[in-house]
């Protein structure tokens, strides 16, 4: 299989740790939700997380820590927030379901875009993109990573195939076109970085009204 | 690596306990060995000594409160520690100023998941014999992956490595984690 259908393993470690920038970590949440094997990576990941926490040298806690955490536990009242509400598409993986969405958007001929509301990181975001069969993307270049996870249908660039569960990671060397090739619409959830700069004509034309 | 080999299952216990009875003296045992011990993680990543102690106490309450989705079944105690501080630091410590919280990662992230067969509960032992057969370069270069921020560029630096050195240093080790974890899956990904 194509390494690049795959997060790599920097990006895994990343996620496993915590340390991944929230909107990559939905993507890759996605991902995982998509690609049981992926998945079960990430856990014996985060084993490796448990061993590497039980043998770190502890550092000294201030003198009423521990006074502290029993005052904090004897008045705790369980979780104050309840479980978001679940969100219009149920097509969704479970880790998009409780985030908020905004409106579809037109972004183009056959191309409609919805903002996923989960916690940005500086100018990265996440969003959902739908696009009709046939339909290519405007070729666009991107000021940082974008990384793409598809739910649905299918795209091809000039070099791969993008399937269900599949994830693509694209950063400013890349130029590219992503076209649909399934028969349905291709549903993707996407983090992107930075402003998309729409290439060719039709990329210059929309470039003034749309905001990827 | 782990100095609990007389009782490998205490923490397990437990929080196993805190979840039953609500044991305040389970939950005293759990404090006094990891809480000191997710301070000195937050701390690795530059985090001040003040706001890495806050980060632990707000880890071990979120581990009184879950405590009865504790499986050991399908996570031992220190992973499923880590797996809780590793959702709150996710969510609170690289949150965006404007961005919305976000709960429901934390929530979802930590229920079991009954079909979850791959992981078993001698994983952890798994993973600490599989450490041992990594050369200690790449043991180091992994363990610093989990602590840093900003793993590549700051593992240079303290290493006094190039950056390509570390990312193929990062990447032989993984490869070797999975050849020895995963040995039976020929193509695993």
């Amino acid at each position: 299989m194509n390494s690049t259908q795959n997060p790599s393993e920097e990006r895994l470690i990343a996620y496993a740790a915590g340390t991944l920038s929230p909107p990559e970590a939905v993507v890759v949440a996605a991902h995982l939700a998509l690609r049981p094997a992926n998945d079960a990576w990430v856990r014996r990941l985060q084993a490796v997380g448990g061993e590497f926490l039980q043998t770190i040298d502890p550092s000294a806690l201030s003198h009423d820590a521990l006074a502290r955490a029993l005052a904090r536990i004897e008045t705790d009242a369980g979780e104050a927030r309840a479980p978001a509400p679940l969100n219009d598409m149920p097509e969704l993986p479970a880790p998009l379901r409780r985030y908020e969405l905004g409106p579809w958007r037109w972004v183009g001929p056959g191309m409609r875009v919805r903002d996923v509301h989960a916690p940005r990181d500086g100018d990265c975001r996440v969003i959902l993109l739908k696009i009709d069969p046939g339909r290519e993307t405007p070729r666009h270049t991107h000021g940082g990573v974008e990384l793409t996870c598809v739910l649905s249908g299918a795209y091809a660039t000039e070099t791969t195939r993008f399937e269900v569960g599949d994830l693509e990671e694209a950063d400013e060397s890349v130029l590219h076109r992503p076209r649909v090739v399934s028969d349905e619409p291709c549903l993707c959830v996407a983090a992107l970085d930075g402003q998309i700069l729409l290439d060719g004509w039709l990329g210059r034309l929309i470039q003034p009204f749309v905001r990827l | 690596m782990s100095g609990d080999v007389e009782d490998e299952f205490l923490y397990d216990r437990l929080i196993e306990a805190v979840a039953l009875r609500r044991d305040r003296e389970a939950f005293v045992q759990l404090f006094e060995h990891f809480a000191p011990r997710l301070k000195a993680w937050l701390m690795k990543s530059g985090v001040s000594s003040t706001a890495a102690e806050d980060f632990a106490q707000d880890a071990m309450l979120s581990v009184w409160r879950k405590a009865d989705l504790f499986d050991a079944r399908k996570a031992r105690a220190a992973t499923w520690i880590f797996t809780i501080a590793r959702n709150r630091r996710l969510d609170v410590l690289r949150r965006d100023a404007r961005a919305l919280p976000s709960p429901q990662i934390e929530d979802e992230d930590d229920l079991p998941r009954p079909d979850d067969i791959l992981v078993q509960a001698d994983e952890a032992r798994r993973v600490r014999e599989a450490l041992t057969q990594l050369k200690p370069d790449q043991v180091e270069v992994l363990r610093l992956a989990f602590f840093l921020d900003d793993p590549h560029s700051e593992i240079a630096r303290r290493l006094d490595l190039p950056l390509g050195t570390v990312k193929s240093r990062i990447r032989n080790a993984m490869i070797k984690l999975r050849a020895i974890l995963e040995p039976s899956e020929e193509s695993p990904r």
